[in-house]
């Protein structure tokens, strides 16, 4: 299957036929791309932005390997139309400081407590967890482990994933104890 | 995996929407509705039944609220799931949205996309290649169900979570198409084929499910068999509303999901006025293994899958009768 995705090498060329320009606002930054009008937000992400950092796992939204925030919500981005994720802010891995000197809590804490082994599911829970940790300050180890209910990792066992995010939101709480939210296991 | 190439119609409003689908319709011109699109696009990635034409309903801001006695069609499942007001008034709704899927298709899935969910079947929810090895089956590309070998009927099996609680509840669908709105009990909605799956015009939109006001003291509960704790389909989902009175059962409601090719409402299952009892919730489990019928074509053995729905109703009677 990625090979025929790979194959189809006029993906972003805005002279192919079917293709349509759309606005794509990706980390901050507005994005002029040119995809089909049936064109997967992931491949529009990976091939046409380079953003190599959403994974394509199952590609029929089981995994969470794809995982993005749109307006903030997790989302597998394999199930959104690309036309259809215009207007909104999207933010893969790349946007939430995976890396460098300004890492955020949640890749630090993944790096310590080892929630990665071969890291491909990584991407897609860190983003999970992003939206859990935006919501709720000191979400128990049951509710991470029911936000994470919808990424699959074949290394870990899980456990490993859990102590890391409930690293990063000890460390997020003493970082921001003013900003962070008030109230834990809330609603949205 | 590619999706198949199709024209993508981004309407604003319901009139726009309603437009667009009745001039596609006119043009004899083969559409679907796409709400979240958890459900069409997996379908449509497999090439099962893809159209030239998709409406995508994801800027169509009018259908998301969550009213004092409706929900927008359009809402999202996890804001249903999370609303307080739903956890309040209709807890059971609250409860089997959590159920459905896993976080992050709950965040894109829509009350009316769960509630006309396409049924699944082991021959049906398959890639090209694998159904071209096998054989087509009559949902998609071939002439036999591969189920029940006859070229009359289809016996996917309907998988959706929130049909059974708002049969028990008795809602009303409000639909909108070119001939203007209308409503229709639930409970009258489904039609038993696993390709036709209800009455609904192409260019009707469900818009609203209306939850009439029901007595304080109707206790529900919703009780899910899937393989994994999450992610996964009902293979056998049962609902039940009870309200007694003086050690006797006044209402009793049950509805079913998961076994058949719609979801199918059994009413109070003839015991009506029986005794709050241990022997009535033995009935309740032997009325549901009469009624349940379920084919080999999800995961788990057929008999299985009826003889937890037998033990859900069971442990569903003991539990809101307090007799547990």
């Amino acid at each position: 299957m990625t090979t025929a995705s790979r194959s189809d090498s006029r993906r972003g060329d805005p002279a192919r036929p079917d293709n349509r320009l759309l606005r794509l606002r990706v980390n901050g930054t507005v994005h002029s791309v040119a995809a089909p009008p049936h064109a997967i937000l992931l491949d529009v992400l990976r091939d046409v932005l380079g953003l190599v950092g959403t994974k394509r796992g199952c590609d029929m939204g089981t995994c969470g390997c794809c995982n993005v925030l749109i307006d903030g919500r997790a989302v597998m981005s394999c199930l959104v139309l690309a036309h259809d994720a215009q207007g909104k802010d999207i933010q893969t891995i790349e946007g939430l400081a995976f890396d460098g000197p300004d890492m955020h809590p949640l890749s630090k804490a993944w790096a310590e407590c080892g929630g990665s082994q071969c890291g491909f599911c990584t991407p897609g829970f860190i983003v999970t967890c992003h939206e859990l940790l935006a919501n709720e300050a000191a979400p128990s180890r049951t509710r991470i482990a029911e936000a994470i209910s919808g990424n699959v990792c074949r290394c870990t066992g899980y456990k490993k994933i859990l102590d890391a995010v409930e690293l990063a939101a000890a460390r997020i709480r003493e970082a921001e104890p003013a900003s962070a939210p008030a109230k834990s296991g809330g609603s949205k | 995996m590619i999706l198949p190439p199709f024209e993508l119609h981004q309407p604003t409003t319901v009139d726009e929407a309603i437009e667009l689908a009745t001039q596609l319709r006119k043009d004899g011109v083969a559409f679907d509705w796409m709400a979240g699109g958890t459900d069409v696009l997996p379908n449509y990635k497999n090439r099962l039944n893809a159209r030239d034409h998709v409406i995508a309903l994801g800027r169509v801001d009018e259908l998301t609220s969550i009213g004092k006695n409706s929900i927008g069609a359009l809402a999202r499942i996890e804001d249903v799931a999370r609303n307080s007001r739903v956890q309040s008034d209709w807890p059971t709704i609250a409860k089997a949205a959590s159920l459905i899927s896993s976080p992050p298709l709950r965040n894109l899935g829509t009350v009316g996309g769960n509630l006309l969910l396409d049924t699944r079947c082991y021959y049906f929810n398959q890639s090209e290649f694998w159904r071209d090895s096998k054989g087509y089956c009559l949902k998609a590309d071939g002439d036999v169900c591969l189920v029940v070998p006859q070229k009359e009927t289809c016996y996917a099996t309907y998988s959706g979570d929130l049909a059974p609680i708002l049969l028990v509840l008795d809602v009303e669908l409000e639909f909108r198409g070119s001939n203007g709105a209308r409503r229709v009990p639930l409970r009258s909605f489904f039609e038993y084929d696993g390709i036709r799956r209800f009455e609904k015009a192409p260019d009707e939109l469900l818009v609203r499910v209306f939850v009439p006001s029901t007595d304080k003291a109707l206790r529900t509960d919703y009780l899910k068999l899937r393989a994994r704790d999450t992610i996964e389909y009902p293979v056998m989902g049962v609902a039940m509303g009870l309200r007694t009175k003086g050690g006797t059962v006044a209402d009793l409601r049950v509805a079913v999901t998961g076994s058949e090719a719609v979801p199918l409402y059994y009413g109070d299952l003839g015991l009506g006025g029986a005794t709050v009892d241990e022997a009535t919730a033995d009935a309740v489990q032997a009325a549901l293994l009469d009624r349940i019928t379920c084919y080999r074509n999800v995961p788990f053995p057929p008999g299985y899958r009826k003889a937890m729905g037998g033990e859900f109703g069971r442990k569903l009677f003991l539990d809101l009768s307090g007799k547990a």
